[in-house]
């Protein structure tokens, strides 16, 4: 994850330190350079991997550093006389290979999976503060509030979430920010009934009442008693729905609703994968990328589950 | 007790009316629908025809059919009448299992629907049968053989399989197994030459196509059902009248599987109909992989292709089966725990 938030510097086709005899550039971040401040004959953006063939053959004090893999995630690299997607290899820098139209694959992961974990971290904040606030209400006032949006959520929960994010989906085209509030539209609903059984538990519990008996108000029970002894529990359902979030994501792209074309993501390549098998490495990466991420998010949850547990499972001997 | 069940079934209504009003209003609104599908149809036509398209009027406000056309075709898909009317209508023909007609084939919803039925019929049962099957004896497994190998390496096996999508071990199933080592078919649900075959064989070859599916359908629900089962079996045995029976001379074996084991299928129970729901309406996504003829890819296509009566028939057997899962839950937990009273 940390590596993914600094991947403009190990992937990019801006080449990290550029010196050319005088002046010291760091083009990774900032504007983008045109080619005639280093001598070249054209005013877009310097292709910094020609430029550093130049410097190599002249044999001056000028250098580039490229970062590990220099190639854009929407950058397309055509080879001549041949068509892609090309198979990997170090000669050309394309360490996983390229996509059926010449992607590094490597960059549209990392770059896709961080447009993944942006997806499922703004979902899981917008569902953790819907679900949190509307379950707290619902479990500690109780009553016709309660009783009315159990039916919404009963309701609300039976509408199949993939066809009406289909549906919407396949009449507007949809940014990260939309794909967001239309997941959270159908996905509030799991939290807030989990939170509310819990905090409905909380109350009838003795130490509310003592708090009660002192005078406490209503938000100084819930923030200050209920909240913390409830936390714990909402906390270990981070971790699965990250992974929910990814695989929701990773579905709705891999069925072409998801994120606009050129957009990086992880369901695209899957796509390419199971359309291109004779390119078996484009499914390859991606299957093992799936992997690695969803099985370390899982056994992390696992993880925190197992250590906010109270139970005790006393084996028998 | 039996007021309980009738109230639950009385409480589906509601729930049923409210599904489908909000997917029939979204349907309605959403522009593409099969009037708008004609006119762009239409309008290709008579750019391949040349200028000799009828109307010259039309063409200036940009639509090859005339207001009168639409109209009419509006009506023929009754979309000319406000949303609840309309609404209404459908919902009184449901309750006579009459679908409407497929904008797409024109053939009566209900009989495409009847057609795929047997196929998701199929995987539903073998594999909640087989879910079944696997889950318990390996959750006692585990639960007897707590924190020794076998159960930590079964665990990490179960946990990456639950951690994956369905549909991306789908995938995988699909690339190495059937497509690149060729073990297995590439998906289908019957060879083509399966009308010749002998019974046995036929029978064979429905087996050999759907290995692949049926374990990326069953994948993800090992995990919750085994851990289940391994958790309450746990808890029981650790429960004091485990305690007595065996200090009162019961073998350990029979202490397990008629005090504990008995206990500790109570919350099995309560997953058995989410799962015959689950499995009957399919995954789509499953399905789309393995090219599967079933529930779930029949509405997969025809939402993308705009064929609403399907879709609507689609969602009418899956929220049906879906709310009646959940009864028939709860009838099992009373079922297998006498204690279960519901009020």
């Amino acid at each position: 994850m940390l590596i993914s938030i600094f991947a403009e510097l190990l992937i990019n086709n801006r080449a990290l330190v550029v010196y050319d005899g005088e002046k010291v550039y760091f083009p990774t971040y900032g504007e983008m350079i045109p080619g005639r401040q280093f001598g070249l004959d054209y005013d877009y953006e310097t292709n910094y991997r020609e430029l550093q063939l130049a410097y190599q053959k002249s044999d001056g004090p000028e250098f580039v550093i490229l970062p590990p893999v220099p190639y854009d995630a929407y950058e397309i690299d055509l080879k001549d006389g041949r068509f892609p997607p090309y198979p990997p290899s170090f000669a050309d820098r394309h360490y996983l290979g390229t996509d059926v139209i010449g992607r590094d694959i490597i960059a549209r992961l990392v770059y896709g999976f961080r447009i993944c974990m942006a997806f499922s971290l703004l979902l899981l904040v917008m569902n953790f503060t819907i679900g949190i606030t509307l379950g707290c209400i619902m479990g500690y006032f109780g009553g016709k509030f309660d009783l009315l949006f159990q039916r919404i959520i009963e309701i609300w929960s039976a509408v199949p979430f993939l066809y009406i994010i289909m549906i919407i989906s396949s009449v507007i085209i949809p940014n990260l920010l939309m794909l967001v509030l239309i997941s959270v539209l159908f996905g509030w609903m799991g939290l807030t009934w989990y939170v509310r059984t819990t905090t409905y538990k909380e109350r009838a519990r003795e130490y509310v009442l003592a708090a009660k008996t002192l005078g406490a108000s209503n938000s100084r029970i819930i923030f200050h008693h209920i909240l913390p002894n409830s936390i714990s529990l909402i906390i270990t359902f981070v971790p699965f729905s990250v992974a929910g979030g990814i695989s929701a994501l990773t579905a709705l792209d891999y069925l072409g609703f998801g994120l606009p074309a050129p957009t990086p993501s992880w369901g695209d390549l899957l796509q390419q994968g199971t359309s291109n098998l004779q390119a078996i490495w484009i499914i390859s990466s991606i299957v093992a990328s799936l992997v690695v991420v969803m099985v370390s998010i899982t056994f992390i949850g696992e993880a925190i589950r197992e250590g906010f547990d109270p139970k005790m499972h006393s084996t028998f001997e | 007790m039996t007021s309980y069940f009738i109230r639950r079934l009385l409480l589906v209504i509601p729930t049923f009316l409210g599904i489908t009003l909000l997917v029939f209003v979204i349907t309605r609104f959403v522009p593409g629908g099969p009037v708008d599908k004609i006119i762009s149809e239409a309008r290709m036509m008579s750019q391949s025809e040349g200028v000799s398209a009828p109307g010259g009027e039309s063409f200036e406000t940009g639509s090859p059919l005339s207001e009168e056309q639409i109209e009419e075709l509006k009506e023929f898909y009754g979309f000319d009448k406000p949303v609840f009317v309309s609404y209404f209508e459908w919902l009184k023909k449901v309750l006579v299992l009459d679908l409407g007609i497929s904008t797409r084939y024109y053939d009566p919803v209900w009989e495409i629907i009847r057609d795929k039925m047997p196929v998701s019929i199929y995987y539903g049962t073998i594999s909640t049968i087989l879910v079944y099957l696997v889950c318990i004896p390996l959750g006692i497994l585990k639960a007897i053989k707590h924190k020794t190998t076998i159960d930590n390496t079964s665990s990490v096996l179960v946990l990456i399989g639950y951690a994956l999508p369905g549909f991306v071990v789908a995938i995988v199933l699909f690339v190495w197994p059937a497509a690149n080592w060729n073990w297995f078919p590439l998906g289908g649900f019957v060879s083509e030459e399966f009308d010749d075959l002998a019974f046995i064989d036929q029978v064979g070859d429905v087996v050999y196509h759907s290995v692949l599916p049926m374990i990326a359908y069953m994948i993800g629900s090992f995990a919750t059902m085994t851990f289940l089962m391994k958790n309450t079996l746990m808890d029981n045995l650790s429960a004091d009248y485990v305690r007595t029976a065996i200090a009162k001379g019961l073998s350990f074996r029979s202490a397990v599987f008629k005090h504990a084991f008995r206990n500790s299928i109570i919350p099995l129970a309560t997953h058995f109909g989410n799962n015959i729901s689950m499995f009957l309406a399919g995954s789509f996504l499953i399905e789309k992989v393995f090219n599967i003829d079933g529930l779930g890819l029949l509405g997969f296509e025809s939402l993308v292709e705009r064929d609403y009566p399907i879709v609507l028939g689609v969602l009418v057997i899956t929220t049906v089966l879906g709310l009646l899962g959940n009864i028939l839950s709860d009838f099992c937990v009373a079922l297998v725990d006498p204690r279960v009273r519901f009020e």
